[in-house]
């Protein structure tokens, strides 16, 4: 049954509400903007005693992984809160890379003995995993998404197999210890785990999330779940992504509204907030429409993957289309509403900005994710 | 409780057994779907979210949406009473016995067809500038003045009215809600005729018409809350039945742009695709509404959108529906796809009617984002 079709409902529970008090308090603490802005000009990109404590005490890291791989094992939804909640805090941390797309990468393998090898440490925090799919491409256009696309060689050698080529566009490729690469066998796209590997930062308009550069020359890995059949498998780990990625969005650009409408409200100017006038007044009701449409988007993709629905895929790129337009309009209205405080560094509303364009694309433009929807849908 | 796939089955049943056929135009149109109303109502299958005491359902939220939804799966007639709406809720919440028993299940049946006297030349947005005057006189009121923009009011038997009988300084605090037989002498009813070129809406002026007192409803002077009721969840889930129903004519319209070789198109394909997206975003609000009423939670803001969301989405599907008919959209509502220049004009006024869609934004930015008022009262 498809979920339009379906008349149940969904809203937050109060289990949801406190996870959610809990993310939001302790990235209060951890991650407040002196902290966001002191790490996205490190090296590493992250703090690891705070990824630390995510993993130990809080369990993120291990959320969505199933108890027999040393997870929590809770839903996606609460996933999504996690994102959405790292998403307003800007958090610089590899949770997206390694706690979202590698996590789903091994689980739609359907490898279990992969699984259990790489998930209790990716769960423990103590193994930061990345998936690597993007490439320069051959034609100029680079960062496919689609496993068809790779070019990256992988070759049986004796147990295992070498890697060789490059990809590009890696979240936190420089501080990855284990990178699920898919790579071309002759029997078509597969999924490997290498841990090797040339790594270089690559410079990103967001500072805030590291991407970088990965060279294999016969690099050793080990295949991951069936020489040749990364294809759908990677395709639902990366509608797991997208989901992800859209609750992560819609937490961004419900910070941004709420920065746009607090500063309406105090900043005065010919003898009255600027909140007071239509033109900001009409600015903030169509970020609110977008904020709670993009929340809407998003969850309905996470709870069709709780279900197990048919729509899996038709709801992430929706989403992830709907999310990442809406995060980037935000953004930007975030600026204009506080006029040239909004465009000086000191002010937050160009890291905001930034995500938000980065996260437009990662994953798939909304144009691709358009486009995935209609096919999906049969048109 | 009641079951839902039981009650399902139960109403499919009914509704394949007297399903009436499409709809005709024309003079035979109003007979047909009074009919139509009067057997659904006959055999118990109106009003959702009202009493039984007053012929209603009364159905928990969940099977108010199963209801809907299984009326617009059927393409049933669309009802020709707004008993559904202001005017039904009104007289059920602010109406005395004596009253509910005379008006409501004549209503309900169509036997009786209601208007809505609420806008005025001189109070369109702002609905609590109206003038129409009652005075009262001994038993009765009697009413001077004129409303604009009334639908039904040359078909209607009866007008839920709003009129001024305080001073026009006391704004909401001095508007009474009478209910006005249209057939009572000194009522005028003018045509008036749209930019569709059809009269779905008329001027109807009041000279000196007499009101007994007992067809007032609510207190004198206090009629400005009693009109703006609504009844239980019966917004939210016809609200969501409703975008249900786009869902089925976003599939009309990618049928259309089968039909006529434009799905090969990739700007085509996008806009559809964010068609698609707009029509699944209203249920999926629609959605979460519901499931924050039925946890007993408030609304929350994602209600307040869904106005203004509604009315850009029409708007928006007709403009590209117009897009696809080519040069035939410069062709009358007659051709072959005329329903959708019939919808691209009527649309217009999706984002003027029942408030317009700048009120709609600046309301949403006082009421629900706290953003200082202008310094003019509005209600």
């Amino acid at each position: 049954m498809t979920t339009a079709e379906r008349t149940g409902t969904f809203a937050f529970t109060p289990e949801h509400d406190d996870l959610r008090a809990m993310v939001r308090a302790f990235l209060a603490d951890r991650s407040p903007e002196a902290e966001v802005r002191r790490l996205m000009e490190t090296p590493a990109g992250y703090d690891p005693t705070v990824w630390s404590v995510m993993a130990q005490q809080l369990g993120l890291q291990g959320l969505f992984v199933p108890e027999r791989f040393g997870g929590v094992g809770a839903g996606f939804v609460e996933l999504q809160i996690v994102c959405e909640e790292m998403g307003r805090a800007l958090l610089c941390a590899p949770f997206l890379s390694s706690a979202v797309l590698a996590t789903a990468a091994l689980l739609t393998s359907d490898d279990a003995a992969a699984c259990e090898r790489y998930l209790p440490g990716m769960a423990d925090g103590s193994t930061i995993a990345t998936l690597a799919v993007t490439e320069a491409g051959r034609s100029g256009y680079a960062g496919s998404w689609v496993a068809d696309d790779v070019t990256v060689q992988a070759v049986p050698d004796g147990d295992g197999y070498r890697l060789t080529g490059e990809k590009v566009f890696v979240l936190d490729a420089v501080v990855a210890d284990l990178v699920l690469v898919v790579a071309r066998t002759e029997a078509g796209p597969g999924l490997f785990a290498a841990t090797g590997g040339e790594r270089a930062a690559m410079t990103t308009l967001d500072a805030t999330r590291q991407q970088g550069r990965i060279t294999f020359d016969g690099t050793e890995a080990a295949l991951v779940g069936i020489d040749g059949g990364a294809a759908a498998p990677l395709a639902a780990a990366l509608d797991i992504g997208a989901a992800a990625l859209a609750a992560e969005q819609a937490g961004g650009a419900r910070r941004v509204l709420e920065m746009a409408v607090e500063y309406a409200k105090v900043r005065e100017q010919f003898g009255r907030p600027i909140g007071s006038y239509q033109a900001i007044k009409h600015k903030c009701a169509d970020m609110l429409l977008e904020v709670e449409s993009s929340t809407s988007a998003a969850y309905a993709a996470g709870w069709a993957i709780d279900d197990g629905s048919d729509e899996i895929g038709v709801l992430a790129s929706l989403a992830k289309a709907y999310c990442s337009e809406a995060y980037h309009h935000c953004a930007a209205e975030n600026i204009q509403v506080h006029g040239g405080i909004g465009f000086t560094w000191e002010h937050p509303a160009h890291l905001y900005f930034k995500r938000a364009t980065s996260t437009e694309i990662l994953l798939g433009s909304p144009r691709h994710h358009r486009e995935l929807l209609a096919q999906r849908l049969g048109f | 409780m009641l079951d839902e796939a039981t009650f399902s089955a139960e109403l499919r049943a009914f509704l394949a057994e007297h399903h009436p056929g499409p709809t005709p135009r024309g003079p035979t149109k109003l007979p047909f779907l009074r009919a139509w109303q009067a057997t659904l109502t006959d055999a118990g299958w109106v009003a959702p979210a009202w009493p039984r005491r007053w012929g209603g359902m009364e159905l928990p939220p969940h099977l108010q949406v199963v209801y809907h939804r299984e009326l617009m799966l059927a393409r049933t007639p669309v009802p020709p009473t707004n008993a559904v709406g202001i005017v039904g809720p009104t007289i059920l919440t602010n109406g005395t016995d004596a009253q509910r028993e005379r008006y409501l299940r004549p209503m309900l049946r169509a036997d009786e067809l209601w208007c809505q006297g609420f806008s005025e030349p001189e109070a369109g947005s702002d609905l609590a500038a109206l003038r129409t005057r009652a005075v009262l006189d001994g038993d009765r009121y009697r009413v001077t003045g004129r409303k604009v923009w009334t639908s039904n009011a040359a078909v209607a038997r009866r007008m839920l009215l709003l009129a001024r009988t305080g001073t026009l300084e006391s704004r909401s605090r001095g508007i009474t809600c009478l209910v006005l037989d249209m057939h009572a002498p000194g009522v005028t009813v003018t045509p008036l005729r749209d930019m569709t070129g059809g009269a779905f809406f008329a001027e109807v002026a009041f000279d000196d018409v007499e009101v007994p007192v007992e067809d007032r409803i609510g207190a004198h002077d206090e009629g400005w809350g009693c009109a703006r009721v609504t009844l239980g969840h019966e917004r939210s889930t016809s609200l969501t039945a409703s975008a249900v129903r786009y869902q089925r004519v976003v599939r009309d319209l990618i049928d259309l742009a089968r039909e006529r070789g434009r799905l090969s198109s990739p700007a085509t394909r996008q806009e559809l695709a964010r068609l698609v997206t707009g029509a699944r975003l209203l249920e999926l609000n629609g959605r979460r509404v519901l499931g924050q009423v039925l946890q007993g939670q408030a609304p929350g803001p994602v209600s307040s959108i869904s106005r203004l969301q509604h009315g850009a989405f029409e708007q928006r599907l007709h403009e590209t529906a117009m897009t696809l008919l080519g040069a035939d959209g410069m062709l009358g509502a007659d051709q072959r796809d005329g329903r959708w220049v019939r919808g691209f004009l009527r649309t217009r006024a999706s984002t003027i009617g029942a408030g317009t869609a700048e009120i709609q934004r600046t309301t949403i930015a006082e009421k629900v984002l706290g953003l200082p008022s202008e310094g003019e009262e509005r209600q």
